[in-house]
């Protein structure tokens, strides 16, 4: 047997659902409307449950059918959220990040509360392509968007925008917003953790019976930790990695390039301006920085050691003039971006 | 006759080391004055006057402290700041510096020298400075011998992130604090490498100054544990290892415990747990060692695994217990400065008051060249160096930069922890280089290879005989440090090595020509670095002020070139200077003035609103009290006034006189193009403020996301009182109200102000002064009086602005 216990259910329950919903559809507007909104609500509280997060997918069909179409005051109130799938490679508007958030607001809330408060608002996303009309009658125009249908919003583009500062702090902001608006409570988000206890616990107990050998090997003085070499490159990596300024690109999320506004098929690289600067020219500095010390080290202690007199005249040769190359550069660089320049002892007429 | 020859050249020896120890002297002394002077362009080019905005509370706590005397000090209640709160100063403050300071000026003048505290306060840290270059020789000694000790502290001297801080009249905490760091450190490699308990009672004290003076000594609480651990791992515990650590946990920790504003904080807050987890981690293996030495090794085994495994038990115990004990605290213990350190991106998505300090900023590759210059290219040979060998010493002082220079990346200000590490690298770096460059140079020299082949060992010089000391240590003994000990031991047997070595040495060698050519490079490198720290003298100081938005706001304007930016910038920024097309001198003291007119001016109990940056400046320059000041421990206090700022006027009238503000300061450049004044501040008031009331938003105050006070700005800009202020009566002056800084004609140009009435405008309008309206009154006969009583008090005074004002 094939088909399973629970989907066999499930595709019963949508069938009811689709009776109901016709019957409703066709039903006269003006019967007995108490029982029709507490349908609406079951309706709703059904689709949530079909989704995994609580989050129900919104179609123009269902949106006119729940907020357009239904009289005023509604026992419910729709928080959406506005997404676009061919927006999503762009980053810079975090709309994935954001769903996320908006799907971890929604199973926190659903988990918080009781079936009847939990009855009362309800989380819903649409998106751009399927819903054009949707979008249209809402007004929305750009994205990342998210609105809160109150229980009395007639018209959809009267509900309440959701500031770009309430959901910039993920979901503990737009719990905040909600209850600010709805008078419901939230509670606090349940993220899920990393790993799970079972596997943490798992985790533990290796690195318990791992540090017991280790601990032994140590004694015996041959891990990798002393290896000399490895520190060094260890030492000298974090050396390389501060110096580039990776950190501020972390911090500030810096692009490795940037193309250029006024010819799309050049790439800049060196931005002009010392508070900023973009990750592949922090990475070059860096190297910039690194190598010069790097040969210095090495000429001043693997190089003499070298017997031959010949190869130690072309790496020192080569070093020389690698190491003035880029200190050079690195002035003149520096020069350029601050506009700090420094005069050298001569007279001005020497140069 | 063989003895006779050993003697003489025992004597020889001796007159050498004390040749050179006296040359060492004289070159430290003069480091010493090198490290001060260079200092003292500032007071040269301006005069001895205090800088800054910090530096101002920490001379007005040091004249309290003169005055009163230490008791006092410690329970000072200060009712001028923050009304009406008032802040508690002695339970609050790192007292080191302030106590340094009144340390030195009570000696002075016991020894009747009548200095004045300010004078006192302006010398202190150029004197400091000196010091640290000091500490830094004898540590650099420590770890690679006098002649990297002295290149590291040359360089030091003259770090241009170091002077930035440590100008004559920069009286802050670093001034003090870097000598500390350097000197704790000092004191505990000295410990490592002798042993002696003398100096680790001494490295708990240093450490308990340190303690004293900046916030930072939890970067040594957390790098000696490191450290230590390190040694631990890597197999290189020893009994001085302990002596080195243990007493400074247990001393230091009860030291630290006495400053009030550290307390209970340094057995209770995350910060200090690495150090006690680390405690306890070496106590189980000395345990562990001492087990070993009266054990058989066979028996040894046996008890390794009993205690290893019971050890482990209770080490998790522990740490089940430390972090049971963090969890429970929300923001897991840690501060939210030294979390942003952990995690960097902390500090810009929590905590809005740390990430609008400019100085919590992470730095670009250019401020690394703009604050260690070519030290930056040095380090990574230093580094090498360090490897080979690597000591207990060495091991340490690579954890030292490699720490240093992480943190530095995350915020620009612990550049200055980073320098000194940097300094030291880079002088082992290049002593070790000229080291092997001369040797090649003098040993391939036509003339001297004559002589050298003699095999007449006794012309050795002292040099010399170091040389082969150390590539024999380099190729037997890896593991061995080079202290004074060991030094000795290695010269004793000198005779039969520097035979045998001589065949080594004529190896260890560089090409001739190839070697000439490095050192000319490498003076021409040196060169530059002494340029460029003679540029920098007063350096440019990263303000303690709100971050300045540099993308809208150009640089000075009055400047004319690069030069002169950096003169500029070097200013007290409390007096500032620029030059005119045909070189003459102009001094803006706008802020003295105001300040002054001020306090003889107003009443001694008034109080004078302002943006947070100027509250230290106003409490010492005027005496009069403030509502925040640059300590920002209150953010709804500072959210208070900034939403005020970012008010119509009426509302920041109620806000004001709520909190009996008589005055209003602001700073404005607009007229002479002074960038970092209150309008390029305002953008952190609007969000400072917004954090806390809801009502101030900021996109209010943009149009299209751009902050524009021209035409184009919103209605709420152009309405709010700092806009209000700021442009009050600015058309007055051109005709045309041009602002310099934004560079722009200003949106709305005539308008009056109802409840804010101008009592004083400086000299060039960088400072004006408002004074809040009596609230009108209901009754009408009174109305007329006091309008009449306001009218005559106030008038004198602007007609006399009116003619101050010179740019009519």
């Amino acid at each position: 047997m094939a088909i399973s216990p629970t989907l066999l259910l499930s595709l019963l329950l949508f069938t009811t659902f689709l009776s109901v919903s016709l019957h409703h559809s066709t039903a006269d507007p003006d019967s007995d409307s108490d029982s029709e909104s507490s349908d609406l609500v079951t309706e709703l509280l059904y689709l949530q449950s079909q989704s995994k997060s609580g989050v129900i997918h919104l179609n123009d069909h269902i949106v006119s059918r729940f907020l357009t179409s239904t009289k005023t005051p509604r026992p419910y109130s729709l928080l959406i959220f506005f997404d676009a799938k061919h927006l999503h490679s762009k980053t810079e508007l975090h709309l994935q990040d954001l769903h996320t958030e908006f799907s971890l607001l929604a199973s926190s809330f659903i988990s918080n509360n009781d079936a009847s408060s939990a009855s009362s608002l309800f989380f819903c996303d649409i998106e751009f392509k399927e819903s054009q009309n949707s979008f249209s009658l809402f007004g929305v125009n750009s994205l990342p968007h998210i609105r809160l249908v109150g229980p009395n919003v007639k018209n959809p583009k009267d509900s309440e925008q959701m500031d770009q500062g309430d959901f910039s702090r993920m979901a503990e902001s737009m719990a905040e917003f909600v209850e600010s608006r709805t008078k419901l409570t939230v509670g606090p988000i349940n993220r899920p953790p990393m790993l799970s206890t079972n596997q943490i616990a798992f985790l533990g107990v290796i690195l318990l019976i791992w540090a017991f050998f280790f601990i032994k090997k140590l004694l015996t003085k041959d891990t990798f930790l002393h290896d000399w070499k490895l520190w060094l490159l260890g030492a000298v990596f974090v050396y390389f990695f501060s110096v580039s300024g990776a950190m501020f690109n972390i911090i500030r999320k810096m692009p490795m390039f940037l193309v250029d506004r006024n010819d799309p098929n050049k790439l800049v690289f060196f931005y002009q301006g010392s508070g900023m600067q973009l990750g592949a020219e922090g990475f070059a500095v860096g190297s910039l920085y690194t190598i010069v010390g790097l040969l210095l080290g090495v000429v001043t202690h693997v190089l003499v050691r070298v017997k031959n007199r010949t190869a130690q005249r072309v790496v020192m040769g080569v070093a020389l003039v690698i190491s003035f190359w880029a200190v050079r550069k690195v002035v003149h660089l520096d020069n350029w971006k601050t506009g700090y320049g420094v005069h050298a002892f001569w007279p001005t007429s020497w140069s | 006759m063989a003895d006779g020859e050993s003697s003489r050249e025992a004597t020889a020896r001796t007159l050498r080391n004390a040749f050179g120890n006296v040359f060492s002297f004289f070159i430290l002394l003069l480091i010493g004055i090198l490290a001060f002077s260079i200092r003292l362009f500032s007071v040269i080019k301006y005069e001895s006057v205090i800088h800054e905005f910090d530096p101002y509370f920490n001379y007005r706590v040091t004249q309290f402290l003169t005055k009163n005397g230490i008791y006092d000090f410690w329970n000072w209640f200060d009712d001028r700041t923050w009304y009406p709160l008032g802040r508690v100063i002695g339970g609050t403050v790192y007292p080191g510096l302030t106590l340094t300071a009144g340390t030195l000026w009570w000696l002075l003048n016991s020894l009747n020298i009548p200095l004045s505290v300010e004078t006192v306060c302006v010398f202190t840290a150029p004197i400091f400075s000196a010091f640290a270059s000091w500490a830094t020789y004898l540590l650099t000694k420590e770890v690679k011998g006098t002649g990297a000790g002295l290149t590291a502290a040359v360089l030091l001297a003259m770090v241009p992130s170091y002077i930035s801080r440590s100008v004559a009249g920069s009286y802050d905490n670093e001034a003090v604090a870097i000598f500390a760091l350097i000197f704790t450190f000092y004191l505990y490699i000295k410990t490592l490498n002798t042993g002696s308990l003398f100096y680790a009672t001494l490295n708990a004290l240093a450490y308990f100054y340190m303690v004293c003076s900046w916030g930072g000594y939890t970067f040594i609480i957390n790098l000696i544990p490191m450290h230590v651990l390190l040694c631990i791992v890597t197999g290189r515990y020893s009994s001085r290892l302990y002596i080195a650590y243990a007493p400074l946990v247990v001393l230091g920790t009860l030291l630290a415990a006495l400053v009030p504003v550290v307390g209970f904080n340094a057995v209770m807050t995350s910060e200090h747990f690495a150090s006690f987890l680390v405690f306890i981690i070496i106590h189980v293996v000395a345990l562990v060692y001492h087990v070993k030495g009266n054990l058989s090794p066979r028996m040894f085994k046996v008890a390794v695994t009993l205690v290893v495994s019971v050890g482990l038990v209770v080490c998790c115990a522990m740490i089940a217990v430390l972090i049971a004990l963090v969890a429970s605290s929300p923001t897991k213990g840690w501060s939210g400065r030294s979390l942003s350190l952990l995690d960097p991106t902390y500090a810009s998505k929590y905590i809005p008051i740390i990430a609008s300090v400019s100085e919590h900023q992470p730095p670009t590759w250019p401020s690394y060249f703009m604050d260690i210059n070519v030290l930056a290219f040095l380090v990574p040979a230093g580094i090498i160096a360090c490897f080979l060998p690597l000591s207990d010493a060495s091991s340490f002082v690579v954890l030292y930069i490699v720490t240093a220079v992480y943190f530095s990346g995350v915020m620009v200000r612990l550049m200055l922890v980073f320098a000194p590490a940097a300094c030291i690298m880079s002088g082992i770096a290049l002593s070790e280089a000229f080291n092997v460059l001369t040797r090649s140079i003098k040993f391939q020299l036509p003339g001297s290879s004559g002589i050298s082949q003699s095999g007449d060992t006794s012309m050795n010089t002292e040099g010399e005989q170091n040389d082969i000391a150390k590539t024999e240590k380099m190729d037997e003994t890896a593991k061995e440090r080079p202290s004074k000990k060991n030094k000795r031991k290695e010269k004793e047997p000198v005779v039969k090595a520097s035979i045998r070595s001589r065949i080594e040495r004529r190896l260890l060698v560089l090409p001739l020509e190839a070697s000439v050519i490095a050192i000319i490079l490498l003076v021409l490198l040196g060169a530059f670095y002494v340029k460029v720290a003679c540029k920098v003298d007063a350096a440019l100081n990263v303000h303690a002020s709100t971050l300045e938005k540099s993308s809208r706001v150009g640089r000075w304007k009055l400047v004319h070139c690069v030069w002169a930016a950096a003169e500029a910038y070097s200013a007290p920024s409390i007096v500032l200077t620029t030059y005119s097309r045909e070189g003459g001198l102009h001094v803006f003291d706008d802020f003295r003035e105001a300040y002054a007119w001020l306090s003889h001016n107003t009443e001694v109990d008034d109080k004078v609103a302002s943006w947070w940056d100027y509250g230290y400046q106003t409490t010492a320059m005027a005496n009069r009290t403030v509502i925040v000041d640059n300590n920002t421990w209150n953010n709804t206090h500072i959210a208070t006034v900034g939403t005020a700022m970012s008010s119509p006027e009426k509302a920041a009238w109620e806000i004001f006189n709520s909190l009996d503000v008589k005055y209003v300061l602001v700073v404005f450049g607009g007229l002479v193009g002074y960038p970092s004044d209150d309008i390029n501040k305002f953008l952190w008031m609007v969000r400072i403020g917004g954090g806390v009331f809801p009502h101030i938003k900021e996109p209010d105050y943009l149009r299209d996301g751009q902050y524009r006070i021209d035409s184009q700005a919103t209605p709420t800009m152009l309405n709010c009182l700092m806009y209000k202020l700021s442009y009050y009566r600015f058309v007055e002056t051109d005709g045309k109200a041009f602002d310099r800084v934004r560079q722009t004609e200003i949106g709305k140009k005539y308008f009056k102000l109802t409840h804010f009435e101008e009592v004083f405008t400086t000299h060039h309008w960088m400072v004006r002064i408002y004074k809040l309206k009596p609230p009108k009154n209901r009754i009408r006969g009174k109305t007329k009086k006091s309008k009449s009583k306001a009218s005559s008090t106030s008038s004198p005074k602007r007609s006399g602005t009116g003619k101050r004002n010179p740019w009519h």
